[in-house]
């Protein structure tokens, strides 16, 4: 992991799908009223995914650091955006569409921590899950 | 076709900077999550300018959609806010909540304008 171009490689791959993600959502999800709903949903998803790969997933499945740095860094970084959100908002903002605007800052604002929180239950919830049934399994 | 590449290179080098920033973070010593403050205003700033100055689409794809968005991140910025509210650390938890937002959009109106 010392070496830059090997970083570079896997965030090459990491970035080139997370961001190509993104995109392809703020192409499907664009209702005609310009309300950001592919912002919107790449960045509620990805912040609910996140937590639980670092909190769960990395163990279960024993990830590398490389596997870590091309999903979290690299997918997931890219996937979400922050600078589209402060564009979309300035966007409806300057339009003048104000229930969009206040539909759009709440649910980010309030659902992407909502859902960060959620994603470290939910993977506590799975890791315990998994630690239950491993125990049965060694009872039987 | 080539929009997809010309995001997925721009986000490439987003993703690295970010990276190489956020490894900066452990040897501040600084018990705030400041580098990430610092990506996500420095790039709704820089998407700020990009917007108001920039006029071909192909080139605003690859220096916002890819480069802009990859630099800045959404899923890193809640990840730490829900750290720091796991941790107990309420006051930092809210200041970091309350400096990204108010900066982050500030910036963007300040790049737009510059």
């Amino acid at each position: 992991m010392r070496k830059r171009a090997e970083v570079f490689l896997f965030l090459f791959i990491g970035a080139f799908i997370g961001s190509n993600l993104r995109y392809l959502e703020s192409l499907i999800f664009k209702p005609s009223n310009g309300f950001p709903l592919g912002t919107l949903v790449a960045n509620l998803s990805g912040a609910l995914v996140l937590p639980f790969l670092i909190h769960y997933l990395q163990d279960r499945f024993n990830l590398s650091s490389r596997v870590i740095l091309t999903l979290s860094t690299g997918v997931l970084g890219s996937y979400t955006t922050f600078s589209t959100f402060t564009a979309d908002t300035y966007r409806l903002f300057n339009t003048g569409q104000w229930l969009l605007l206040f539909i759009y800052l709440t649910l980010t604002i309030v659902g992407g921590f909502a859902l960060a929180i959620l994603g470290n239950y939910w993977a506590a919830t799975q890791a315990f899950n998994d630690y239950a049934k491993k125990s049965r399994e060694e009872r039987s | 076709m080539i929009n997809p590449l010309l995001v997925g290179f721009g986000a490439t080098i987003g993703a690295f900077l970010r990276n190489e920033l956020t490894l900066q973070q452990a040897k501040l010593k600084i018990d705030f999550p400041i580098v990430t403050l610092f990506i996500n205003i420095f790039g709704a700033i820089l998407l700020g300018i990009f917007t108001a100055q920039i006029h071909n689409g192909a080139i605003l794809l690859l220096l916002g959609t890819g480069f802009c968005g990859g630099f800045t991140t959404f899923g890193t910025f809640n990840m730490e806010l829900s750290q720091l509210w796991f941790q107990h650390r309420l006051g930092r938890c809210f200041l970091y909540f309350v400096l990204t937002y108010i900066f982050g959009i500030l910036g963007f109106i300040v790049g737009i304008h510059i």
